[in-house]
């Protein structure tokens, strides 16, 4: 309560019992590595998404334009659409051992 | 002076929030993981149970009757294990991926909150408790897997939370189809008491659990001559509100109190709401906020809950699909709670079991007039809660 409003560092963990959902809990971890790891990539991609736009635009490219950069909502629907394709190519499901053989894989065109 | 004055136009509180590119970027990706995982995900949860798990259990006749069945065999499923594992993580980068903006927005918004609360532009108040006291149910978890959920205080005050929890929520329900923009719940109450009640004009309007008001402001809307309050335990969030509200130019009156017991006199509303609020307290709080609305309401007044739909109202599937989260995200109350009847906890408040209703509304903002118009006839139903409709339930207060 004491602390000034300039120092708050807000917390950045859960009070409360994390489920496990896999039989060993390190790939719980494992799977929270891989998943903040993806959206490192696709942040990194939407970077050089922007580097892009720039150049195209004949913009001198600096950090400043990066940030200054605001995308219309042409680009943002791109965008979303490279995300949602990204996604499903990246978390793609083996078949199951259920499913038939000639059946699309689980989790592919959802 | 004065006159200069309210030609300056006040400042909002959201716009202090100013994410880097990078910090953009990861918020609308975590976007998209969450709709991946709440929508598509789902979906294919649910084909691959229905097409592949419940023939091959019904071939050995151990078809599953109740959603703990169902839970049992689906848990180890890979496909649901991915889902969870999605589920789980997106919700945790809601807020992760907010944190870090507001921690340097914060000393900006705690100034232009405290100012707003001496000024109330609009008109609105703000009254907190400093004798409050946060009830344990609240204060020993973050519900929703938000760190400091509604109630931690990290400096004086603080609005963080109301920050955390807003921004989250954005990113939460960015890529939603039915609730990229905020307040459709109240919305769509609103409306629905419109077209079923014409003549109901509310003079004071209580919402419960209001968090930042999100859910209330609609109402003031719809009801522009009504006097609007909102209650929360919280106060970090109704500092945010308050702020929000303000910048708003909506007079709406925020106060800290808990809905078990309100400091307001018998009789005192037309009309009482609340969404998203019940499930996530215990059932002996529950019954307590019935009785209170009862004891709030004027008679002819009416109480509408947004809540989830009860065990008895959906299939045992959907009632495996809800109460993931119970355990996930930090709702402990959410599977008990379900397990009631609405129209029984209405009766045990004190309403009349003829005066009590539970239905599902369509979704305001997406549903379309003339579709509503067939809703109200009978001749269509709404979509289910969450995917188009919203389940509420509620009662009238006669004599």
């Amino acid at each position: 309560m004491s602390k000034a409003p300039t120092e708050v560092s807000l917390p950045r963990t859960t009070r409360g019992k994390r489920p496990v959902f896999f039989d060993d809990p390190a790939i719980d971890q494992m799977m929270t590595f891989l998943i903040e790891l993806t959206t490192e990539v696709a942040v990194l991609r939407e970077r050089l998404d922007t580097v892009e736009r720039l150049l195209d635009a004949g913009v001198p490219v600096t950090r400043e334009a990066i940030e200054a950069y605001q995308p219309q909502a042409a680009v943002d629907a791109e965008r979303n659409a490279w995300r949602d394709a990204y996604l499903k190519r990246v978390f793609r499901m083996h078949p199951s051992a259920n499913a038939q053989a000639g059946d699309p894989p689980q989790g592919s065109g959802v | 002076m004065a006159a200069r004055a309210e030609e300056i136009p006040t400042p909002n509180i959201d716009e202090l929030f100013r994410p880097t590119h990078d910090e953009r970027a990861r918020q609308s990706f975590v976007s998209m993981l969450r709709k991946h995982a709440i929508i598509d995900l789902r979906a294919a949860v649910r084909r691959h149970y229905e097409s592949e798990v419940a023939p091959a259990l019904r071939d050995r006749g151990a078809e599953p009757t109740h959603w703990r069945d169902i839970e049992r065999v689906m848990e180890p499923d890979p496909l649901h294990r991915l889902y969870s594992t999605l589920r789980y993580n997106a919700q945790e980068m809601c807020y992760l991926s907010v944190q870090p903006a507001i921690e340097r927005a914060l000393p900006e918004m705690i100034d232009l909150a405290r100012d707003l609360a001496t000024r109330n532009p609009a008109g609105g108040t703000l009254r907190l408790d400093p004798e409050f006291e946060v009830p344990r149910y609240l204060s020993a978890l973050d519900v929703h897997l938000a760190p400091g959920w509604v109630t931690a205080e990290h400096t004086e005050d603080d609005v963080s939370q109301g920050a955390v929890v807003g921004f989250g929520g954005k990113v939460f329900t960015g890529q939603h189809p039915y609730r990229k923009r905020p307040g459709v719940v109240a919305e769509s109450i609103a409306h629905w008491i419109q077209r079923t009640r014409p003549g109901f004009q509310p003079r004071r309007i209580l919402d419960l659990g209001t968090t930042a008001g999100k859910n209330l402001l609609p109402y003031k809307s719809a009801f522009p001559q009504s006097e609007a309050h909102g209650i929360d335990c919280g106060a970090p969030v109704l500092r945010y509100g308050h702020a929000l509200a303000e910048h708003e130019g909506i007079a709406v009156h925020f106060s800290q109190q808990n809905a078990e017991h309100t400091r307001f006199p018998d009789g005192h509303f037309d009309l009482i709401v609340s969404s998203f609020f019940l499930h996530e307290i215990p059932l002996k709080a529950t019954r307590n906020v019935l009785r209170e609305c009862h004891r709030l309401l004027r008679p002819g007044g009416l109480m509408v809950h947004m809540e989830l739909p009860d065990a008895a109202s959906v299939s045992e599937y959907d009632n495996f699909f809800w109460n993931w989260d119970t355990h996930n995200n930090n709702e402990p109350f959410y599977t008990n709670y379900r397990e009631q009847d609405p129209l029984r906890l209405c009766a045990e408040a004190g309403f009349l079991p003829a005066d009590a209703f539970k239905l599902t509304i369509p979704d305001a903002a997406s549903f379309g007039e003339e579709r509503y118009a067939r809703f109200l006839k009978g001749e269509l139903a709404a979509p289910p809660h969450g995917s188009g409709g919203w389940f509420i339930f509620g009662a009238e207060r006669r004599g």
